[in-house]
């Protein structure tokens, strides 16, 4: 294990150092040369066109995409490191997917206790009390026993993040989690994750919602072909953006 | 040569021998499709293994299978295999010679499973990524997200290819009777010998394979419908 917390920010929860993610040999660079420090309690979202690398930035942080090289050290831990057993940090982070990723073969309550069961070793009546209470805080705890085919896609989502808080993350990934919704649910959807950033939780939001972006974000980082071109408060980002691709890109969709 | 009813009163007589052969073909598939499925299981697991040298064993193995004939296979098992290995001769049911079954089945099994292992890493693999990935972000190791999450969807896609390779190996165990298994067709050959009528038994092989097969093509489609159906709920 590497203890690296002597250098900068010592509330730094997640370090990522000079992170590159190459395809094709190096002719197609998803993540050039990225390094951030995540702090918990920081509500980070990640604005930026399209193929700018923004979901691979973010799933490299649970290493759903392993890096080429640089490292991502989470709470001391080099977790890019192949002798650490990266589930053990996997259930550390929380992540939500674009298109839910719901298990169609459960029902909801299953879909929020089968991890808590089976990887914390969760007694299954403490897991279905903990799950209720916390289905119950997004107004879903009527539909604890149907399948996820019977629910809306904002419902989908709803329960998809609480089945990701089941965990006790420590901090939340979110990858365009209203990209795949109809207009009219996405705001039930934004509704809880803003409930969740009041709650302090330290999250990570790849999205194209500006609004989100600007109203819940502590920080805005804005990444085009690979690189994180500008980050800095929200209000800075929309009132005076410094880098002309970030000018450009705010003009394109507010 | 020429039909007439005569001749099928004759086979008639012998509908005994013909009904021990139906019992022999539908246990010979029944053992087959299990013990194949056993092996195209286990071939799965190899095709789909990060370890490259697992990929190619199953993967030479797999194209040995496709590329040789059935009826070469069976006479490999039978006269190389089991003629270094002694088995024991009995018989049992009455009149099913251990020493002949057990080296059919062994062969069709070995058929049958690289033909399946290929419809099951289908099967695995047509799982959408997005489940495995949601499986291990909440901290499940490959193999409970194999266990608990892709196989019980991956069942799915595999049911339906499987019952018909049952169909496929229902016909398929016709060639057995070359090694001296008595399931229909050896009975048919019997029969021929004994009378020399040569077509009415053979007509009668066709509409018993074809009263084995269709029922169960049938029910398949069913099941299959069924399985829809509570897709959509």
């Amino acid at each position: 294990m590497t203890r690296d917390n002597a250098q900068s920010g010592k509330d730094a929860l997640i370090q990522v150092k000079n992170l590159k993610k190459y395809y094709k040999g190096d002719k197609i660079k998803a993540l050039d040369d990225v390094s951030i420090n995540i702090n918990r309690g920081d509500v980070m979202v990640v604005i930026g066109p399209s193929g700018s690398g923004k979901s691979t930035f973010l799933r490299s942080l649970n290493l759903l995409e392993v890096p080429t090289s640089g490292s991502i050290i989470f709470d001391g831990t080099d977790i890019t490191n192949e002798k650490i057993d990266i589930d053990k940090f996997r259930l550390r982070m929380g992540m939500v997917f674009q298109h839910f990723n719901l298990f169609p073969h459960k029902t909801v309550l299953e879909n929020l206790t089968i991890a808590p069961i089976l990887v914390k070793k969760m007694d299954r009546s403490e897991a279905e009390k903990m799950a209720m209470e916390k289905l119950d805080r997004v107004g879903l705890a009527d539909r604890a026993g149907t399948y996820p085919v019977q629910l809306s896609g904002g419902q989908k989502q709803r329960v998809a993040i609480v089945r990701a808080l089941c965990m006790n993350p420590e901090v939340m990934l979110f990858d365009e989690p209203t990209s795949a919704l109809d207009p009219e649910m996405v705001g039930e959807v934004l509704d809880v994750m803003k409930e969740l950033a009041h709650e302090g939780m330290t999250m990570v939001v790849v999205t194209h919602e500006m609004g989100f972006a600007r109203e819940v974000g502590s920080r805005v980082v804005f990444m085009a072909d690979g690189k994180m071109l500008e980050e800095n408060t929200p209000e800075q980002i929309f009132t005076h953006p410094q880098h002309p691709r970030l000018q450009d890109f705010l003009r394109k969709v507010l | 040569m020429s039909l007439s009813l005569k001749h099928l009163g004759t086979v008639w007589k012998y509908r005994n021998m013909l009904g021990q052969g139906l019992l022999v073909t539908v246990l010979l598939s029944l053992f087959t499709v299990l013990l194949g499925f056993v092996l195209a299981f286990l071939l799965a697991m190899m095709l789909i293994s990060k370890k490259k040298a697992l990929n190619v064993i199953a993967d030479i193995y797999v194209q040995f299978v496709r590329c040789t004939p059935m009826l070469v296979q069976i006479f490999l098992v039978y006269y190389i295999i089991f003629g270094f290995i002694q088995l024991p001769k009995f018989t049992f049911l009455g009149f099913i010679q251990f020493e002949r079954f057990f080296p059919a089945v062994v062969a069709m099994s070995l058929n049958s499973g690289g033909y399946m292992s290929d419809v099951i890493r289908g099967g695995i693999e047509g799982v959408d990524q997005g489940q495995k990935e949601a499986a291990r972000c909440l901290g499940m190791s490959s193999s409970q997200t194999l266990h608990h999450i892709v196989l019980p969807q991956a069942i799915k896609n595999i049911l339906p290819a499987f019952a018909n390779e049952f169909v496929t190996i229902i016909k398929e165990s016709s060639v057995c009777y070359t090694i001296g298994v008595q399931d229909i067709m050896f009975n048919v050959k019997s029969i021929q010998s004994g009378t020399f009528i040569i077509a009415e038994p053979l007509l009668m092989a066709t509409f018993l394979y074809f009263c084995l097969c269709f029922p169960t093509s049938k029910l398949i489609k069913y099941v299959e419908r069924r399985m829809r159906a509570s897709d959509q709920r």
